[in-house]
């Protein structure tokens, strides 16, 4: 008891839940993540600005330079076709990001509710919730989305749904465990005591608190999404030519790797960096976000 | 709504028991009580007597794997147990509140305090967020807490033990309720600052003229504060009544014990008094008193035979066969 109210004196002088400002001071005590947090802007400012960046049209095709390694006219060089590989990457981190956000947000919009309800209601609710997410988690996705890409046609919307069907079970999972912890909580029991409604409790009490953990899961998820992608692209289901997606150029490198190596190792290159800082940041928030926090 | 002088509450053999895998564990069992308005009603007894689950019986909140048998809960005259789930929703926070054992725990931790003491009156008077902000830091002065502009804007975590359970106190009496339910509201917290908040839960009585309901081990604050007490003993209330009868003349053998076994300051006694023995194992009381084992009188009657509740004289209950008879 007196330990515990030292603590919550101390805590109260020294700590306050922290505002958007302290959270990027903090950050950069966090080095991993905030060169992270960097690489995810930087990409994020290529693709929002990539036709002010690329110096050609991703589609460009020029017959007479082919296959010119790096230099300055062109810095990641050209492929068989004459086009610019630098503008063709700067292109892709549009369709790498945009893919991986939108995979994201439907995963989340299916499995965070779901999670919800399957941890608030015991018994049957939960017991169909889970054996369902359970089902689609024993799907490889990139497998299921090749079923789904041959019944539907290649493209980049069928490889988006067909991914975010099979990976929305990750939020569900990760809610319900945390909504099972929360729903025996006093203040959860309070909130029925003043008269809360079911439904009330679960998206006004509930995800707040299980924001956090699922926003860490949203940027190790987002990673996810775009290898998927590449992969897809890679195996020659996702986008189609000329869309320069960094799978689809990857794949094209790959026939000409012993002559023209840089035009499958520089798209790599940007999928392995903006996996990993996608990582590095949510290891990050993953400390970061803890309402408890003591700066 | 009532008649002048008609309870407020009135329990009746209710039955509350928890289904678990090793058997039907029988929390409350055949519990009878009544409060009227205007009162401190106490329910002391050990831990796992039944006393929480009592309460949360009153508000329909026992967790999962518990079931409300049998029994009414009259509340000002409507039986609490007929009503649908929303209809209940529309008296928790309203009619009836409860304030919890642990304020650490009570409180969400996404959500300033100034918000959530205006919560309820959003729910049920449907007030606009912004009145029902002024409305908190009004209650927030009401509990003492100073600065009440500054600490709505708290979180949880931010504050101390004693504010908290005071954060929860403003957050229940926010729609005035006619029945206060305190589960032992002060447990969590030091001797300094459990008197303090009894003191203001019995400010905020008089002013609203409500009654409470406190559920307590501790004798001392009964004593103090409460009008009329309870003792239940594994599941069931073994003596009640005025808290004056209760405590100058106990009747049945536990109140006797537990009274006993209070250490009175400056008489040097080489041990502290106990009440032999420990609590049944509840999946599996014993069979007629169940306080026979650990009672020093009991005699065969006892064993097999469960004593009733009977009034001995100016609402004081017991059920013992040989000091009740």
């Amino acid at each position: 008891m007196n330990v515990e109210g030292k603590k919550e004196v101390e805590s109260e002088n020294s700590s306050r839940l922290i505002g958007v400002k302290n959270f990027f001071l903090l950050l950069i005590h966090y080095r991993t993540s905030f060169a992270g947090l960097i690489i995810v802007v930087g990409i994020t400012i290529i693709a929002i600005f990539a036709p002010f960046i690329a110096p050609k049209h991703y589609a460009e095709i020029d017959v007479s330079n082919r296959l010119q390694p790096p230099s300055l006219s062109h810095l990641f060089g050209t492929d068989a076709l004459g086009r610019d590989v630098f503008s063709r990457v700067v292109y892709g981190a549009q369709i790498a990001l945009w893919v991986g956000m939108i995979v994201v947000l439907i995963e989340a919009a299916i499995g965070i509710p779901l999670g919800i309800i399957a941890g608030y209601y015991n018994g049957k609710i939960d017991k169909i919730i889970s054996a369902l997410s359970d089902l689609v988690w024993s799907f490889p996705p990139v497998v299921l989305a090749l079923g789904v890409v041959t019944v539907l046609g290649a493209g980049i919307t069928q490889v988006v749904i067909a991914i975010a069907l099979t990976s929305w079970c990750a939020f569900t999972r990760v809610t319900r465990a945390k909504v099972q912890s929360l729903v025996n909580r006093e203040f959860i029991l309070a909130a029925r005591a003043i008269g809360e409604s079911d439904f009330s409790i679960m998206f006004r009490y509930l995800l707040p608190n299980v924001a956090s953990s699922n926003l860490v899961l949203a940027t190790l998820t987002l990673p996810a999404a775009i290898l998927s992608t590449t992969a897809l692209s890679f195996l020659g289901f996702g986008v189609q030519p000329p869309t320069p997606d960094w799978g689809a150029i990857l794949s094209e490198g790959a026939n000409q790797l012993v002559i023209a190596p840089w035009i499958a190792t520089f798209p790599g290159i940007f999928i392995v960096i903006t996996a990993l800082s996608f990582n590095l940041l949510g290891d990050g928030l993953r400390d970061l976000l803890d309402p408890k926090l003591k700066i | 709504m009532t008649t002048l002088g008609a309870p407020l509450l009135v329990v009746k053999d209710l039955r509350t028991y928890f289904y678990s895998n090793r058997g039907v564990l029988k929390a409350v069992d055949g519990v009878s009580l009544t409060v009227d308005e205007n009162e401190v009603f106490c329910i002391i007894g050990e831990t796992g007597c039944g006393k929480s689950v009592t309460a949360l019986s009153v508000m329909r909140l026992i967790p999962y794997p518990g079931k409300i048998l049998n029994g009414s809960i009259l509340f000002r005259g409507v039986d609490l147990l007929k009503l649908s789930e929303g209809e209940m929703q529309r008296i928790r926070g309203k009619e009836i509140a409860m304030i919890f054992q642990n304020p650490m725990k009570s409180l969400n931790p996404v959500f300033n305090i100034g918000y959530q003491i205006s919560e309820p009156p959003i729910i049920h008077f449907g007030l606009p967020s912004n009145e029902a902000w002024k409305q908190s830091i009004d209650l927030i002065e009401k509990v003492k807490i100073p600065d009440p502009q500054l600490r709505a804007k708290n979180y949880p975590h931010t504050l101390s033990g004693g504010m908290k359970q005071r954060s929860m106190i403003a957050m229940m009496i926010s729609c005035e309720p006619k029945l206060l339910i305190a589960d032992e509201p002060t447990t969590a917290l030091d001797v300094t600052v459990q008197a303090q908040i009894m003191h203001l839960l019995l400010d905020i009585k008089k002013q609203h003229g409500m009654s409470i309901m406190l559920i307590t081990h501790n004798f001392g604050l009964v004593a103090e504060t409460g009008d009329k007490v309870a003792v239940m003993y594994c599941g069931k209330i073994v003596e009640s009544g005025t808290v004056k009868d209760v405590f100058q003349e106990p009747i049945h053998p536990y109140t006797q014990g537990l009274l006993k076994c209070i250490p009175v300051g400056f008489e040097h006694k080489k041990e502290i008094d106990y009440i032999p023995g420990t609590l049944p194992n509840p999946l599996n009381p014993p069979l007629g008193c169940r306080f026979h084992p650990r009672c020093k009188q009991a005699t065969k009657k006892c064993v097999t035979e469960e004593p009733q509740l009977i009034e001995i004289g100016n609402g004081h209950m017991v059920a013992c066969h040989i000091n009740g008879g």
